[in-house]
């Protein structure tokens, strides 16, 4: 059965339509489904999905073009604002390309404090991830309310260490702005250990709980080779069994020196993708406790050369949400010529949109397919 | 397969239509005529590069012309091919790619409106991320070089 539902794409404020034929159009959205400005407009018969399509670029601020007026150190200011959550894994796809074209490597010691913020960010990010697939699934509040809780004392360690608890600024081409300050070391290692402990009561009260697995497994089950050709990015790929990291792929900052493995289900449904994010975690922070206890002495920024060597480049990342890219072609100015950003969340967003035609959704299962994507409008929108 | 070795297989079967740009130990870009561009991404594919990771163009108002790149990567190999041919910025289209790599929807749909390239055969060429009101007429691509982007300066004074 296929319906030509875009004809159908006509007020957003209208949220339910009925179209004849016991057809529905629901608008879900577009004031914050998520997190965020976007629209979900799902065409229902009674309980069964036909199609769900993402009406996403209701926050799109042109960032694209905005870096071509701006140079690589004032360009970290306007990327950090795709996703306020995650900004140092953003600014690291960036920062990577920018010295690549530039040529050069960062001191030892940056490349580890870097690793530290990121994962830092990215345990942050999961929580609060996690906390809305919770939600999603009828958990409503409770996880949500821990999770975010349990995001304050990440938060206080960026500020101590960046001075800000969200949009740090902190990775300029070339090294980070300032060193760790006294005390740190104890205080993350605290924390480390604080989380930890917290994350055996998520397990018992809620991830491995049958009334979750019995609400979210089997939901939306995303093949190996769909995930592949559609694009998914990040824990959403490796929830269909593809082992791919750019951590590991593509090692940057300090992860080539560090011991870590990458976590992957073969099921591809909603809860393998929650449970992938959980797992990363644990990874998190073991990668932090390494990169603490090994972080080398020295400088933590360099001078960048007057000129780039190369003429374009493409650098990947992984942010929480998965991977992110840079191409970026410059004419060897300090300005880029053309900056192309290829964020995790629009590809997952297509994925999104593609569930249905291979499977049977029923609408309450909408939610939890959704949020277990992790898809955030700002960072698809630009 | 290194990046080096499909280099020289690619080089082999398209001789001088097809010129390698640079080989990186993860990346090989390459730049094609226009008219083999469809060749080269089926030959990609049959290769193992099924996952497109990015793709969009860049505006040469100089040489007149668009180039337009697609960035695919294969789990098999692991590293990425960058893919690029030119089109006449006067006459500014091609063939859609959906077919050989279907995750690409969304990023020529983008393309088509932010630089104002006309993708033949995509079946939903319709506003992504720019506001439904806009206007292609008056206002233009904003990637686009010839784009004044001052124009949309903030109302809440000079932010440069």
């Amino acid at each position: 059965m296929s319906y030509d539902m875009h004809r159908y794409l006509t007020d957003p404020f209208q949220e339910i339509e009925e179209l004849g034929g016991g057809l529905f159009k629901l608008n879900i959205g577009p004031q914050h489904p998520i997190s965020g400005q976007g629209r979900f407009i799902v065409l229902t018969d009674g309980e069964i999905v036909y199609d769900i399509e993402v009406d996403i670029g209701y926050s799109h601020r042109g960032i694209e073009k905005i870096l071509e007026y701006k140079n690589y150190i004032q360009a970290v200011v306007p990327l950090e604002r795709m996703v306020m959550l995650d900004t140092s894994n953003i600014l690291m796809g960036f920062v990577r390309a920018v010295e690549d074209l530039y040529g050069i490597e960062p001191p030892p010691r940056a490349k580890y404090i870097r690793t530290i913020i990121n994962e830092l960010n990215r345990i942050s990010s999961h929580l609060y991830a996690l906390g809305l697939f919770a939600e999603s699934a009828g958990w409503n509040p409770a996880v949500f309310i821990w999770t975010t809780v349990d995001r304050e004392p990440i938060l206080d360690i960026l500020e101590m260490i960046t001075g800000a608890r969200w949009s740090h600024s902190f990775f300029i081409p070339g090294g980070v702005r300032a060193d760790l300050p006294r005390g740190v070391k104890e205080r993350i290692l605290d924390t480390m250990d604080y989380l930890e402990r917290r994350l055996e009561v998520y397990e018992d009260a809620w991830i491995y709980n049958e009334t979750f697995r019995m609400r979210t497994e089997g939901v939306g089950i995303l093949p190996r080779d769909k995930a592949l050709e559609w694009g998914a990015a990040g824990p959403s790929l490796r929830a269909s069994g593809v082992k791919y990291d750019t951590r590991l792929n593509e090692p940057y900052s300090a992860y080539p020196e560090l011991d870590f493995r990458i976590v992957t289900h073969t099921a591809g449904d909603s809860y393998a993708r929650g449970w992938v994010r959980f797992e990363e975690i644990k990874v998190s922070i073991d990668l932090v406790r390494q990169a603490i206890e090994n972080i080398p002495e020295g400088p933590v920024k360099k001078a960048l050369p007057p000129r780039p060597v190369k003429e374009e480049t493409l650098a990947r990342a992984e942010t929480a949400r998965g991977e992110i890219n840079f191409y970026i072609y410059t004419e060897g100015r300090d300005k880029p010529y053309r900056v192309k950003i290829s964020p995790a969340s629009f590809r997952n967003f297509f994925v999104i949109e593609q569930m249905p035609k291979i499977q049977e959704i029923k609408l309450a299962d909408v939610p939890p397919l959704i949020y277990s994507f992790d898809p955030w409008f700002l960072d698809a929108d630009r | 397969m290194d990046p080096q070795r499909l280099s020289s297989l690619l080089s082999e079967r398209f001789g001088d239509k097809l010129q390698v740009v640079r080989v990186e130990p993860r990346r090989l870009y390459i730049k094609v005529d226009h008219s083999i561009a469809h060749d080269v991404a089926r030959m990609l594919k049959e290769q193992g590069f099924v996952m497109p990771i990015t793709m969009g163009g860049t505006d040469f108002p100089k040489k007149n012309v668009i180039e337009i790149f697609y960035g695919v990567w294969s789990p098999d190999h692991d590293f990425v091919v960058v893919m690029k041919f030119d089109i006449d910025r006067n006459e500014p289209r091609f063939k859609t790619f959906i077919d050989i790599w279907p995750g690409v929807h969304n990023y020529e749909r983008e393309t088509w409106e932010l630089l104002g390239v006309d993708i033949e055969g995509h079946p939903r060429l319709k506003l992504l991320l720019l506001p439904d009101d806009w206007s292609f007429e008056e206002e233009g691509h904003p990637l686009r070089k010839d784009f004044d982007a001052t124009k949309y300066r903030s109302p809440w004074g000079d932010e440069r």
